[in-house]
């Protein structure tokens, strides 16, 4: 067993190799920070074309919109950048290659996750941090120290939604032959998690409150920093349903790599 | 011509493995469509008209744009890519076949596929589940055409970007920054006349709006008139003979620095 000192410092090592391989690609480093640049700031770009139309989007000024933009790109990197390898899932199991993730002595999970460190999510980080920023200086928000830890708490909670619901997706690689399908919902599903829960009603808040829980990503933590006056009791729950929903991940997860048999070859 | 439709067949049939994926796709789809009807009915509000468009104007806009969105993505970038990587585009270039035409063929196959499998599906469903009234006119009937240039027109973006490969050997930053561009500056997203006038002004004026708006249009507000329709299908055709011509001026070039390691 391993403790959790030796799984950082073999993480360093084993990114700080990636990262040397991958920076012998510099052009497409650089033209994939600019396209992650640009796809992340879309939907802040449809807010604004709306919001020049209309004074409020269900009671949302276009800053606090942008606030919530800022807590949602900071929620996702994480995702982006260390998980990032899920998306190649369905060809190591379709090809048999995920078997040599069985053979060494380390968490496998740790280990898939660590043959990628997507280093152009940290243009998305940088992004977010910025936008947050932002809009806290122009919505004349007040940082106390506490609200400070607040902030690090419900952001650590809400990436581990974002990394549940998107590794969930991926684990169907091994049950159905083409997980892709699959995980390309999870991925345009994310594009909403930015938007105000409150313009949906019935089984779609639900679904996006329980079931698929987009919500928890930006807008019901988001509610702590802007009205914290008028705060549903949901809110409360960000920090538990971040946790609880890797736990169940991981044991889907584990579920999945228990039941894989290889191809054969 | 005969080889290029044996390059359509075949597509058509490599697209038919993916049964699987269309359930998605139209799961996604439908998903889509009811969060934009969520999103534009909190627009709209109690308001009749915003920037010129009712509520049903741009609710069928959005939605049919979503249904479109899959038949006009070409992936031609991403084959092209794939094919330079794995070193066959090398075999395509000593056939008797020009390039450009064999990608355009091989994306028919696709273009074909989706439409019948997830596009009219899904305008099935706007229509008969979603109860979306259509209103008939001049627009609807002259809406396959226009389709047809846009499919043309997204085909040469995706074709450039699958040329500048050639330069850079790898695609996903390319064709992200594509997607993005044409996505937001051809109102595939919101309707033209909702952005900023001067920039609805501009963008009026690039390639971008022949594939969105254009045809979109015809559709969320058929009674325009000829006066209208004409010179938009004026102003698609040329866009598609220009970019056509530009891409192909464009391979000469590409070509030369085409290096493929073994094969």
């Amino acid at each position: 067993m391993h403790s959790l000192k030796d799984y950082l410092r073999l993480y360093f090592i084993i990114e700080t190799q990636y990262i040397k391989a991958r920076m012998q690609y510099r052009a497409d480093f650089i033209i994939s920070s600019i396209g992650m640049f640009f796809s992340s700031l879309a939907t802040l770009g449809i807010f604004w074309v709306i919001l020049g139309s209309i004074p409020d989007l269900a009671g949302w000024s276009f800053m606090q919109l942008v606030f919530i933009y800022g807590f949602y790109m900071i929620a996702i990197s994480p995702m982006q950048i260390l998980f990032d390898h899920i998306w190649q899932i369905r060809f190591h199991v379709q090809q048999g290659t995920f078997l040599k993730y069985y053979f060494r002595p380390l968490n496998m999970m740790f280990y898939y996750m660590s043959e990628m460190f997507d280093i152009k999510g940290l243009t998305q980080l940088a992004a977010g941090i910025v936008i947050l920023i932002y809009a806290s200086i122009r919505l004349d928000l007040d940082w106390t120290l506490p609200r400070v830890a607040l902030l690090l708490l419900t952001l650590f909670s809400a990436s581990l939604v974002q990394i549940s619901i998107t590794v969930l997706a991926g684990c169907a690689a091994f049950w159905v032959l083409d997980a892709y399908p699959v995980l390309g919902l999870a991925w345009k599903l994310r594009e909403f998690a930015p938007y105000p829960m409150n313009i949906f009603d019935g089984a779609f808040r639900f679904t996006f409150t329980f079931i698929i829980p987009l919500g928890f990503v930006a807008f019901y933590p988001s509610q702590l920093f802007l009205q914290p006056e008028d705060v549903s009791s949901l809110v409360y729950f960000s920090p538990l349903v971040g946790v609880g929903l890797f736990a169940l991940t991981y044991w889907v997860w584990t579920k999945g790599v228990n039941s894989y048999t290889g191809t054969g070859s | 011509m005969k080889s290029y439709l044996a390059v359509l067949r075949g597509s058509f049939m490599v697209g038919l493995v993916y049964r699987f994926g269309f359930l998605f796709s139209i799961a996604g789809n439908i998903i889509y469509m009811s969060i934009t009807y969520f999103l534009w009915r909190s627009i709209y509000q109690n308001r009749e008209t915003l920037r010129g468009l009712t509520f049903d104007q741009t609710y069928i806009y959005v939605a049919l744009g979503s249904a479109v969105f899959i038949l006009l993505k070409t992936y031609v970038d991403w084959q092209m890519s794939y094919e330079i990587r794995e070193g066959t585009v090398a075999t395509y270039l000593t056939k008797p076949i020009d390039l450009q035409f064999y990608e355009l063929f091989m994306s028919l196959g696709f273009f074909l596929m989706s439409l019948g499998a997830i596009t009219i599906p899904t305008i099935l469903l706007l229509v008969f589940v979603f109860r979306i009234e259509i209103p008939l006119g001049l627009g609807l009937a002259i809406f396959p055409f226009s389709l047809i240039l846009a499919y043309l027109l997204s085909f040469c973006f995706d074709y450039f970007i699958g040329l500048l490969c050639f330069y850079t050997e790898s695609v996903w930053g390319l064709s992200i920054t594509k997607e993005i561009l044409v996505t937001v500056l051809s109102g595939a997203l919101i309707p033209l006349p909702f952005f900023p006038d001067v920039i609805h002004k501009i963008l009026l004026w690039l390639p971008f709006q022949a594939i969105y708006y254009t045809p979109l249009t015809m559709v969320a507000q058929p009674n325009l008139g000829w006066g209208t329709f004409l010179p938009m299908l004026a102003v698609q055709l040329f866009w598609v003979i220009a970019l056509f011509t530009l891409t192909r001026l464009f391979y000469n070039q590409a070509i030369k620095v085409l290096r493929i390691s073994g094969g």
